[in-house]
Parts: C-alpha cells; structure tokens; sequence
C-alpha cells in the first residue's frame, strides 16, 4: 500500500507538486500542506460549507474531497477572487460593503458560494439566494448582511442598476 | 409627562399614539415618542467615525482569506495530536490498549492515565480564578462524563494522528450514571447567593386574585461558533507561546500558566482572530491543557483541534434548566407576589451557575418576592457560559408568565408591565443609571403596529397559518472593568492603537479606531488596530458585554492624552516649527495641528515628530482609579477580581429592551 | 480514516474488476463515502475512484423514457430543462436534497448508495451494537432515542430510515436501474432497496464487482404532472421528516383521477410506495376530502416506537398536501 501519492494539483492557476498521503482531504492540501488556510475547516464533515472552493468552476466542498480527485482539475480558493494587485472581487467588496460578516469565519466559504451561486443564476430574488446559500452555515447570524451582498454583487456584475 | 407613560393609560389612547408612530416609521422620519413629533435624519459627510457607519478594518483580511485564525500558522517540526474520549458517562477506565494505536505509521506518542500529562489544577473563576472548569484531563481513571477526555495520540500528520486515535481500545467498569436532573437520585444544592427574597410571597400568592403558574423548562443550548477549538501550543526554552481561540488572552495565560507551573509572564497567547465564541472561548478548556503539556515532554510545537463532535463534549455551553414560576396580581394587573424556583444541571463534581434568578428580582415592582436557585449534578461535561448565562432563562420563565397573566387578565401585554413598572432596582433598592424601557415599549409597538394586534390567542391567520404576535421584555446587566491601552503616532504618519483586547466578530478592531480617530481628527481608516496578544496592553475579558465599553474608554482617554501631549510638545519644544504658540488657538483637523485663528496648513503628526527627532511617540493611558497598584491592573486583565457589578456605586446600571415579534 | 489504496478506472470494465477484490468500494462525489470513512463507519482498504469514466453522465429524453448515466451529477440533473419539463418531481427530489455543493459533488448512482443517517449507525466508538455495521450485534436505535427512524419496513433488527429523496421518486414511477455486473441488468428501484429483516447490513440488490451505470424512467402523463414535497425541520439543507413524491393524470373532464403515483421518504427504512392510496384514489373525484380519506392509508401497518410516533401523523398529511398542491388545491 502506498503510504503516499505524487500529486500534481493547481490551485489558484498555480501549478504545485506535493507527496501527500492519500487520506488528506482537498482541505487539508491547503491549510495544512500548501498554507493556503483562507478556506476554512468548520465541520470537517460536510455540514456547514465553510470549506466550499471551486473545482474547474463548480462550488464543492474540500471536506469531502480527497486531494487525490483534483488532479487536472483546476481548484479556485478565496485566495484566487483577489487580483493580483489586491483588487476585491465585486462579491469579496460587496461583503465589505454591506458587513456580511462578524467573526469571519464562515466568510470564504460564503463568498466563493456567492461567486458560483451567481454564475448559476440563482440570485433572481431574496428567497432564491436564500435556498441557494443554504449549504453555508453563519453562526454569527449574518445572514440578512449576506443576501444584502449577494444581491447587490449580482446585479452589478450582471451591470443592473442597484 | 406625556401620556405614554402614564400607568394607569387606557389601551386606546396607546394604540393611537402607536398608530402615529407607524406612519410617520413609513415615511423615512424618526419619531421621537416623548414629544410626538416627527423629523428627518440628519445627513452628514461620512468618514466612518464614532456614530457614522463605517467598514470593519478586518474586513480586507476576512473576505480575501488572510485573516489567521488560531491553528493556521505552520511552526517547523509541528506535530499532530488528536483527543479520545470516553464513550460512557460514569465509572472507571480498566483497561486501555493502545498497542494497535502506538505501532500505527507516525504516531509519536500517546499520553493516558497510565502514561499521564504533568498538568496542574488550574483555579475557577468562582474561586478567583479564570478557569471555567475544575477538571484537569489524563490525572486519573475516573470517568465523570460522557465524552470526557482520556487520550491524547500525537502523530507526525492529521489524519495519522486520526486513524491511531481511532485504534486506542478502551475498557470500563461503568457505574450507574445520573443523566436526568429528575432522576431520584440526582440531588438539587441551593445557592443561597442567588436568592431573592422580601415580604411573604407564598402567603401573598395564596391569597391573590388572579394567579399564573408555570413550568418553564430549556433543553441544553450549545454554542457552536464555526471555528472549533483548535491550539499550537509551541515551548521556545521555559517560555510557552499559545495559538488560541481566545475571547480573553489574559485569563487563557493566566489558565494555563497554572496548568503549566509557570509564572504568567512564561506564558504568551495569540489571538488576533477568532471564528466565534458566544462564551464558550472565554477561559481554554482541558485540550489545551494536554496541548501544552504534550508539547513541552516532546519538545516539538505541538497543533490540537477538536473535531466538531467532540466540540460538544470537551466543554459546555448553557445547561438544561427548569424554572417553576407562580405571579400573583388583583384584578386590575398589579403584582402581588412572584415565587420563583429554577435549577440547572451541573457536571457531577464541577459547578457551574445559570441564575434562574438573574431577572426574575429586577423587572417589575412587586411587594412581594420569593425566588431561589439550585445546581443538580449529572454526569455531563461542566456547562459554560453561553449568550447572557442566566438572564436568557430568567427572562424567558418571567416574560411568559406576564404574558400568560395579561391574557387571564383580558389586559394588553404592554399595559400590563406598564402598570407594574420598578421605578428603582427592587433587590437592591437604589436607583437605576437610566431604563428606557418605556421608550423601548413605544417604539416598538409603533414600528411593528402594536394598534393593528388582535390580542386574542389563535385570532389570526395567513392562509393556512396562524400568526402569533407578541412582545417580551429584556435586560443585561453593566458590566465592568478597567482596562489600559496604548496608542502610538509613527514618524511616517501611522497611527496605531493597541490592545490585547479580542475582536471575535463584536468589531473591536473598528470601534477602537473610529474611537481614536475621533478625536485625533483623522480619517478611521488610517488608524490600524491591534489585538489579541498578551504581549500588547493588558485588557479584560471579551464577555459580558463589556468589552466595547472598557476599551474605549481605555482608548478614549489614550487619544486624550496623545493630544495633550502632543499641543505640549509642539508648543513647548524649540525644534517644533508651532513653538511658542498658545496652545488654545490650536486645532486638531485632519491629521494636522494647525492655528484655529490665522491662516495656514499647520503641521501633520508625522512632520512634527521629524522635526522634534522622534521616531515615535507612544501615550498609554486606562481607566483605572487614582491609586490602583500594579497588583491591581494585573488583576484587572487575568481575572475577575477587579470587575464591578451593576450595583456598584450605589447606582443599578442595565440595558433594557423590548422584543416585538 | 483507515490508509488505503487509490485507484483511478479507466474504463467500467477496469472499474468492476477492481471493485471485485475485498474492501474495495467505489469513488464519486464521495459525500457518502468519504462522511462515512471518517465515521469509522466504512473502512475500505482500496478506493476506485470512477469520476474520469467517460460516456456515463449524459441525460437522454427520447420519446417514453428518461435515460441518466449514474456518473450525472445532481445538480446538473435537476436543472436540466427537459428534465424540468417531462419530470418535475424528479427536479425537485434533487434540489431540495443536501445544499448546493453537495450536489455539484454527489453523482446519481452515488445518490442512489446514500446511506442511512442514524446516529448511532455513525457512531461504532460509542455504539458496537448496530445490527447494520454488525449483524447480530444488536440495535441501539430501538431503546434510545429514534425520533429520526423508520416506521414503516422495520424489523427488530433495525428501525433505520432510508434517508434520501431522488429514490422516492424513482420508486413512485416505477424507474430501473442499469447496472454492469457479469450481465448487464436492469432492476426496478423498489426492487433495488431491501428491508432490513434480519440482515440490515444488505441495503442494496447489488454484487461485489457490479456497478450501477445509470437510471431509466419511463415517461408518463403523471411523471409531467409531478411533485416532491419535502417536509422537515428546517427549510434547507437538512433530511425529510416526511416527504412524498407524486403525480397524477386526470381524465378528460378534468376532475377524475386516471392515474396517480405515490411514494413516500423520511419514513420507511426504504422508499415506501403507497400503493394503497393510489389504488383508493383511482377513479375517485379529485377534492380535498377524498384526498385526505385516502392518504390515511399511506401509513398502514406502521409501527411507532418512544420518539417517532408523529411521522404516523405526519406522512399522510405530507402526501395529501402533495398531491392537493400538484392538483392546484393548494
């Protein structure tokens, strides 16, 4: 049995080898391997979706995936929404803008939820945000904050008046 | 006095001025229930200060990822430890085989009773410690709850450390275990202290025209903050550095370094950040203690993180209550008599307090008062404190009960507390600083159209949904405690307010900034804050609502001085260029000093500290009495010696609010 | 997690021979597996993982029946327009399953092999006796707390609810499911989900090496006219206390049942067709009353135990309130 895996993984556009053990998780390949600790572990268990990143564009949970499954695929954390030059995606200043936010926490995983939940066109009306940010747990209760966000980052990346 | 207040007011005339409030709500004004009147809100240039809405500082770091919260920091040769725990709640462990677990790839270590952590008891907050709980893990064979701690298997990796944790097979000779606070054997201790007694209340009830009794019951409540308990405990020599969750990196030093046997200045915990804590991270709990003291037999940083199971187990949040609650009034709505008995569950040899009582003695006037208190040790955990500890119960039993004795007495819910109105504390008998709860009344019922209420039960519908409507009262009492700060102006034109005060989402970084911008006059933004570190300025606890309070007043008298001092300086001194200038025709403005009579750009901080030759000018300053000792401060920020009740002073100091739902 | 093998499949044939060797179970979404796995619960000793298996995530709507490759993932499923068309109720099962991104995770067959989530099923540290992890052990479920079990299709062995909700509505219109073994074979999805008896550790008609490689529904008048109703403790994210899955045809004047499919979640230790409703209703005018006189019969023979005893309540008013709401009665 092979105790670990070679593994060529990309995140953010970054191309990366590492020799992990093949029960590390996606999540822990980035906080614990690669100390890209923005997503965050709230449950380990696919509860709360504090974990969520993109994988090739989809919103998952790097709790559940294995880093072994993301091989030639392309993983996106919230490290990889900031432009380079510290530009804040229209979600991450919505988040700013509207305090969507108290201990932080849950926040990554929110706001990549947000950007896919977009780019899926669930964001026609507070109730449709509401179902379809379900899977993102806030204990801080900032919940009306983050449909405020959410709204808001959608029309204006869908360039609708505000 | 307007006729909102006035007691004996009939409901019609309180329905109207609600009315009114409404319309006016609609309308974009602000109605002021005292005089009636309406009127706009006032716009003003925003620059995010004190009373203007202003983005969180942190918010740049949290929602780009940078914010490092306590275990994501990588430290060279970390290890891994994961806790085991026991899987009954009462009796002995016989027997614990850790043969499988030892010889699983990359463990390194695994510490039980019989291979045991050197850990010292550590003093709980109601012995004059910080701790919030008596049990010190891996000292002996006792089994006292289910999910108590009874390994610790260290590994080189995570999910090393996991599988082995898995493999420890544990043995037990259980005990009958009390897991019901109404078992017959469970046994209820009174806690005299938390009495509340004047008149013959059982008499008075007795004999009263309208009675209510109830029992009022709360399941455990658990705290749940996003971010699990997690700690790097990391030995650098005899001095101990602990990444932490912390709402409090006095009181966690000051935890561990009993644990530890050091004095506290071996000790450094950091807590810039932290995912949540609604109470529960206001002390570190026994992980941390096998965290430190593997860590220190390893001589390697060692990182333990709960999982969110044992989240639920390594430590407590509210416990499961019960409350018998009996209001006697006459048939015109004033009280008469309260008789009040509640009881909390307890761990079986740890106590932990969740007053019944707290709000029970200070809402309403009454002649007549009989309220107690008791623990029931179980076998479970020690709870902890979670979201306003004993007031969240009390206010829950007593707002149902009025609420149930306004409908037998055909009275509006408002009314009825309106007619039984404490004009001062009524335990204590001295005044209160200011209860607004009046005004509190009003202007919800004007903003939720209290006027438009059917108030019989089950009136009214939606569909095929009933809707309730309905009010309850609320308070929490003011705490506090000195605290210091320090606030530096760099040559370069930074300006820094530092604290180890925590900001766990409560928006510490932000209210100390628009505080000390204030009144230096400077944009908040460029005011950064630090927090969350024991090497910064000592600071009380994040808990009871009191933070904010106590470290802006530390805050505010801080910028006071570094504006004295810096008008001293720049009139005083002869490398200044305002040298000789009268320091009452000086303005701060912007960042600047600058003459508030003739023309001209003054000077900013930066330029006069180059002028002057300084790198830096640091100004502490806190909000201790003249004559506190060093003792006292020390004090002030790793325990709560120093923390002055609500009373204190002679004056009953609470916030009041009224729930409209 | 116990250490084990990773394998990527390169073909269904490689997948089968692989999964044909002990300890060895498949890989997907892994939202079930990888859960379980960090339970204790599932301690394979070799992974397959299946996601680069190409051809097997395609949905086909030809003329009488719905083909969905097993490699499909939930939310492309459901929001798949002709799937939203031709089968509602299929749509809805799925996206009020989970959150989001579990569904973006979680492919069809996977789906299908949920596990149940009872807690001391996922607890084996504290709870050895579960007649499911260990036959013969014993249930620690019937005694303890079972707010969240079966009342229908238990044995004393196990009272463990089938916790999913595309199954419910497979099961309702009669779906197959393809599955690649020594044959290729089709099994109806009622026939897939095994009661519990006296071996609850034998959820599936499934052999070690077969692997499912997609679903067939055949297209009918009701499966257009079909709903998931999902009742439960919260709004989101969170599994049914009792759902039903239904449709209906009326006949030409409108008003009389031709035909209606019921089955019913969140109470069975499988998916529970209720035959005897939709046998009742047939025929019968399409109102209220008659709706609610015939669902009391969803719940025949169910047995309550200390804590559950409402689902007995509760499923029939699920199922009429159903089918009230896809018949525009509610």
């Amino acid at each position: 049995m092979a105790d670990r895996l070679n593994l060529h993984l990309s995140f953010n556009g970054g191309r990366i080898e590492l020799d992990l053990d093949p029960r590390t998780t996606l999540l822990d390949a980035l906080r614990e391997h690669t100390l890209l600790t923005g997503t965050k572990k709230g449950c380990d268990q696919g509860q709360c979706g504090a974990c969520t990143v993109h994988v090739d564009g989809l919103r998952v949970l790097s709790c559940l995936t294995l880093a072994a499954q993301v091989e030639s695929r392309e993983v996106t954390t919230i490290e990889g929404l900031t432009q380079p030059d510290g530009t804040l995606h229209a979600v991450q200043a919505a988040f700013v803008e509207f305090d969507a936010f108290q201990c932080g926490y849950c926040t990554p995983g929110q706001i990549m939820s947000a950007v896919a939940c977009i780019r899926e066109g669930h964001t026609g009306s507070d109730e449709d945000i509401r179902e379809y940010m379900s899977g993102n747990l806030c204990r801080c209760g900032a919940y009306p904050h983050i449909v405020t966000a959410v709204r808001t980052a959608a029309a204006r990346l869908q360039g609708s008046k505000v | 006095m307007n006729d909102v207040f006035n007691p004996k007011l009939q409901r019609r005339t309180l329905l109207k001025t609600a009315a009114a409030g409404s319309a006016v709500a609609y309308a974009g004004l602000a109605f002021n229930p005292l005089t009636g009147e309406a009127a706009p809100l006032v716009a003003k240039d925003l620059n995010g200060s004190v009373g203007e809405p202003a983005v969180r500082q942190d918010g740049g770091l949290k929602v780009s990822g940078q914010a490092r919260y306590a275990i994501e920091h990588a430290i060279e040769g970390m290890l891994y430890g994961v806790a085991v725990q026991s899987t009954i709640p009462a009796g002995r462990i016989t027997a614990i085989d850790t043969q499988a677990a030892s010889n699983a790839p990359g463990v390194v270590a695994i510490y039980t009773h019989l291979n045991p952590l050197a850990i010292n008891p550590a003093t709980p907050f109601i012995k004059g410690g910080a701790a919030t709980e008596n049990f010190t893990p891996l000292q002996d064979d006792v089994v006292r709850w289910n999910g108590q701690h009874i390994a610790l298997v260290v590994a080189q990796t995570f999910e090393q450390a996991t599988e082995a944790a898995n493999l420890v097979k544990v043995s037990y000779a259980a005990t009958p275990a009390i897991i019901d606070p109404d078992d017959s054997r469970a046994k209820a201790q009174p806690i005299d202290d938390l009495q509340a007694r004047w008149g013959d209340a059982p008499a008075a009830l007795a004999s009263a025209a309208v009675r209510v009794e109830g029992v009022y019951t709360t399941p455990r409540e658990y705290n749940v903050p996003m971010e699990p308990h997690a700690c790097i405990a990391h030995w650098q020599n005899e001095k101990l550095t602990v990444y932490e969750s912390s709402q409090w990196v006095g009181g966690a030093r000051n935890v561990i370094a009993q644990w530890m046997g050091l004095e506290m200045g071996s000790v450094r915990v950091v807590s810039p950040f932290v995912g949540g804590g609604f109470g529960c991270k206001v002390a570190p709990h026994p992980h941390v203690a096998m965290a430190c003291s593997a860590a220190r037999l390893l001589g390697r940083p060692l990182k333990v993180a709960l999982t969110r199971a044992q989240t639920f187990t390594s430590y407590g949040g509210r416990p499961r209550t019960g409350q018998r609650l009996a209001l006697g009034a006459t048939r015109e709505g004033m009280l008469l008599s309260v008789v009040h008995d509640g009881w909390n569950e307890t761990a079986i040899d740890d106590t932990h307090l969740e007053p019944s009582t707290s709000v029970t003695a200070l809402m309403y006037a009454t002649p007549n008062m009989l309220a107690r208190h008791s623990i029931i040790p179980v076998n479970t955990v020690n709870p902890g404190w979670m979201r306003a500890p004993g007031e969240n119960i009390s206010t829950y039993a007593l707002e149902t009960a009025m609420d149930e004795l306004a409908v037998k007495l055909d009275l509006d819910p408002i009314e009825l507390r309106l007619r039984n109105w404490a004009a001062q504390d009524p335990k204590a008998n001295i005044p209160w600083t200011s209860r607004r709860l009046r005004e509190a009344y009003a202007a919800g019922a004007n903003a939720f159209g209290w006027s438009e209420r059917n108030p019989k039960p089950r009136s009214m519908r939606q569909g095929r949904e009933l809707i309730g409507w309905g009010m309850a009262a609320g308070t929490y009492p003011v705490w506090r405690t000195p605290g210091e700060a320090k606030i530096v102006i760099h040559r370069d034109g930074r300006i820094e307010v530092l604290s180890a005060g925590t900001d766990l989402g409560t928006g510490t970084y932000t209210i100390l900034a628009q505080t000390a911008a204030e009144v230096l006059d400077v944009p908040t933004r460029s005011v950064k804050v630090s927090l969350g570190d024991t090497d910064l300025p000592r600071a009380p606890i994040a808990g009871g609502s009191q933070l904010a309070n106590n470290l802006t007043g530390a805050v505010y008298a801080a910028a006071k001085l570094a504006r004295s001092e810096l008008i001293r300086v720049a009139t005083r001194d002869p490398k200044s260029p305002l040298h000789g200038m009268v320091a009452a025709n000086l303005v701060f403005k912007n960042g600047r000093i600058k003459p508030s009579q003739r023309p001209g750009e003054g000077i900013s901080f930066g330029d006069l500290l180059a002028a002057l030759g300084k790198e830096r000018f640091e100004i502490s300053a806190d909000t201790f009495k003249a004559g506190a000792t060093e003792a006292d401060r020390h004090a002030a920020a790793h325990g709560f010696s120093q923390m002055q009740l609500p009373t204190t002073g002679g004056v009953s100091a609470h916030s009041w609010g009224a729930h409209f739902v | 997690m116990k250490a084990f093998d990773y394998v990527r499949a390169t073909d269904v044939a490689h997948a089968r021979q692989q999964a044909g060797q002990p300890d060895t179970r498949f890989l997907a979404g892994g939202t079930t597996l990888l859960d379980l796995m960090k339970c204790s619960v599932e301690r394979p000793s070799r992974l397959v993982d299946v996601t680069h298996l190409q051809g097997l995530s395609e949905i086909d709507v030809a003329s009488g029946q719905i083909d969905i490759g097993a490699l499909a993932k939930m939310s492309q499923v459901a929001a798949d327009v002709r799937i939203q068309q031709h089968a509602p109720v299929i749509s809805e099962a799925l996206w009020r399953a989970a959150s989001p991104q579990l569904r973006n995770m979680a492919s069809i067959g996977g789906n299908l092999m949920q596990r149940t989530r009872c807690t001391y099923f996922r607890d084996p540290a504290a709870y050895p006796q579960c007649n499911k992890r260990a036959p013969g052990s014993g249930c620690a479920a019937l005694e303890g707390i079972n707010r969240n079990h079966a009342v229908l299709g238990t044995s004393p062995d196990c009272i463990a609810i089938y916790p999913g909700d595309l199954a419910i509505a497979l099961v309702a219109f009669d779906a197959t499911i393809l599955i690649a073994g020594a044959t290729q074979r089709q099994v109806l999805a009622d026939d897939f989900y095994r009661l519990p008896g006296t071996r609850p550790d034998i959820e599936h008609d499934l052999a070690p090496g077969e692997m499912i490689v997609g679903i067939q529904i055949p297209q009918s008048a009701s499966l257009e006219r079909s709903h998931y109703l999902k009742v439960r403790d919260r709004a989101s994210y969170e599994f049914a206390a009792a759902s039903a899955a239904v449709g209906i045809e009326l006949e030409k004047d409108g008003r009389t049942l031709k035909a209606v499919r019921i089955a019913m979640g969140g109470v069975g230790t499988k998916p529970w067709r209720a035959r005897a409703v939709e046998q009742a209703l047939v025929g019968k005018v399409f109102d209220e009353d008659v709706i609610r006189k015939a669902s009391t019969l969803a719940v025949e023979g169910a047995q309550a135990r200390e804590h559950n005893g409402f689902k007995i309540t509760l499923a029939p008013r699920v199922v009429a309130r159903a089918l009230m709401t896809v018949g525009g009665l509610a």
